[in-house]
């Protein structure tokens, strides 16, 4: 997860075929990062970047908040409940979900180019 | 009030720079704090006349329609007086009220709150729970009457907290200082982060370089999520300085057998509920100690565990 250049977003969301949950995506991400365990995240993701996870409980948000991660992609179809993205909305950090694994997921973004 | 159980206090010790106490509240507080609650409601086959009688009798300006807790519309006075005029006030509500009303969620901060009265214009906006069940109706009159209420306890609050420190010697008159405290419950998985994000915004709102900000609440998070895991319940503390922020974790027990063993990578002793909701990596501890600059951790199986970390501010660039 080596990435410095800032990449645009709304063609990985098509290429994903993700839905966002939240009323505003960023514009640009900074790379990605991908894990179901909170700690891990809080240990190794960077800001701006994008996350991928199953998890769906509201930690998630705080966790997101806490550093400072751009958005959240939930993988496998996975939705968090309406207070959660409430939530998200509140603290700024974008929610979306794909009908994708989180291998098919990573692996498209790898394909786009985003590395 | 606050997600993370009642805040035991934030104290403000400084009079220059500072930021106020309303300031905090209007992030802190929620839409559902303020709302007015059950909501006065009126259904789409009453008639605008009954309506009419219902806002005289409640002394209010609008009147969410509703089915059950199903928010279907909104009559404003301004709909009554336009039945007045043209002489339709004997018809049913559901011919003439407005569909598509803009709702505010029950969990939005105050402050977000205001900017929607703000950008609407509107005297009132009916509040939706997460599951959009019609929950409440919120005025600026809601929040004003709501704000000044916690001022006043929180002015209480802070006096009584202040006059203990300085019992105890605590107290240093230290410029700038904030103290945010709260009561962490065993298992409460659902409030896990309440001290990280004040702390966060206090940091923000000073300009802190947004890596020292990081680390520190990746700290209080930890700290406040281990409470939550594998005590039986403590208090978690951040004194943000403008040199250093130090975040204190206490809990009652039943403290760590082996602190060396616990500050291992991988190493854990969460449960399953805890696991699957993506806690008790055995990193909590490590990531801690990666973020702090100075970190003490002392635990018996009488007292419980006392951790302390201290997160230095030095002069950075402009945040990001």
């Amino acid at each position: 997860m080596k990435i410095s250049t800032r990449v645009k977003f709304q063609p990985l969301i098509a290429a994903l075929r993700a839905e966002p949950l939240t009323d505003r995506v960023p514009d640009e991400l900074s790379g990605s990062y991908i894990s179901d365990l909170l700690s891990d995240v809080l240990a190794h993701a960077k800001p701006g970047t994008l996350w991928l996870t199953i998890q769906t409980h509201r930690n998630v948000v705080s966790v997101a908040a806490t550093k400072d991660i751009a958005a959240v992609l939930f993988t496998c179809g996975r939705k968090p409940g309406g207070e959660v993205i409430a939530e998200a909305e509140e603290e700024g950090i974008a929610l979306l979900t794909t009908p994708l694994t989180t291998y098919e997921a990573a692996g498209t973004l790898w394909e786009t180019g985003f590395r | 009030m606050h997600r993370a159980g009642a805040p035991l206090s934030d104290v403000n010790t400084s009079d220059a720079r500072r930021i106020s106490v309303a300031q905090v509240l209007v992030y802190e507080l929620r839409v559902r704090d303020a709302m007015s609650k059950p909501p006065i409601t009126a259904a789409p086959t009453d008639t605008l006349r009954a309506v009419q009688n219902l806002m005289k009798a409640r002394r209010i300006s609008g009147v969410p329609i509703s089915d059950g807790d199903n928010l279907l519309g909104l009559i404003s006075i301004e709909d009554i007086i336009r039945a007045l005029d043209k002489g339709y006030i004997d018809d049913r509500v559901q011919q003439h009220m407005t569909r598509n009303v803009i709702t505010l969620r029950d969990r939005f901060s105050l402050v977000r709150a205001v900017a929607e009265f703000d950008r609407h214009e509107f005297g009132r906006f009916p509040v939706l729970d997460g599951n959009d069940r019609l929950v409440g109706v919120l005025t600026r009159g809601d929040i004003t009457g709501c704000l000044m209420q916690h001022l006043e306890r929180r002015a209480e609050e802070a006096l009584a907290h202040e006059a203990a420190l300085r019992a105890e010697g605590v107290v240093d008159d230290a410029a700038d200082r904030i103290v945010v405290r709260t009561h962490v419950r065993t298992g409460d998985y659902d409030s896990a982060g309440g001290v990280s994000q004040r702390m966060r915004q206090v940091l923000r709102d000073r300009g802190i370089d947004p890596e020292i900000r990081r680390r520190a609440a990746v700290v209080a998070y930890e700290a406040e999520t281990n409470i939550i895991i594998h005590s039986l319940g403590g208090e978690i503390t951040a004194t943000i300085d403008p040199d250093k922020v130090c975040i204190e974790a206490v809990d009652v027990g039943p403290g760590i057998e082996n602190v060396e063993q616990a500050m291992q990578e991988g190493w854990t002793t969460a449960g399953r509920l805890p696991r699957e909701l993506g806690f008790g990596a055995g990193m909590g501890l490590p990531n801690i100690k990666r973020c702090s600059d100075n970190l003490t951790i002392t635990s018996d199986n009488k007292h419980g565990t006392h951790l302390r970390s201290e997160i230095y501010i030095h002069k950075a660039g402009a945040p990001t």
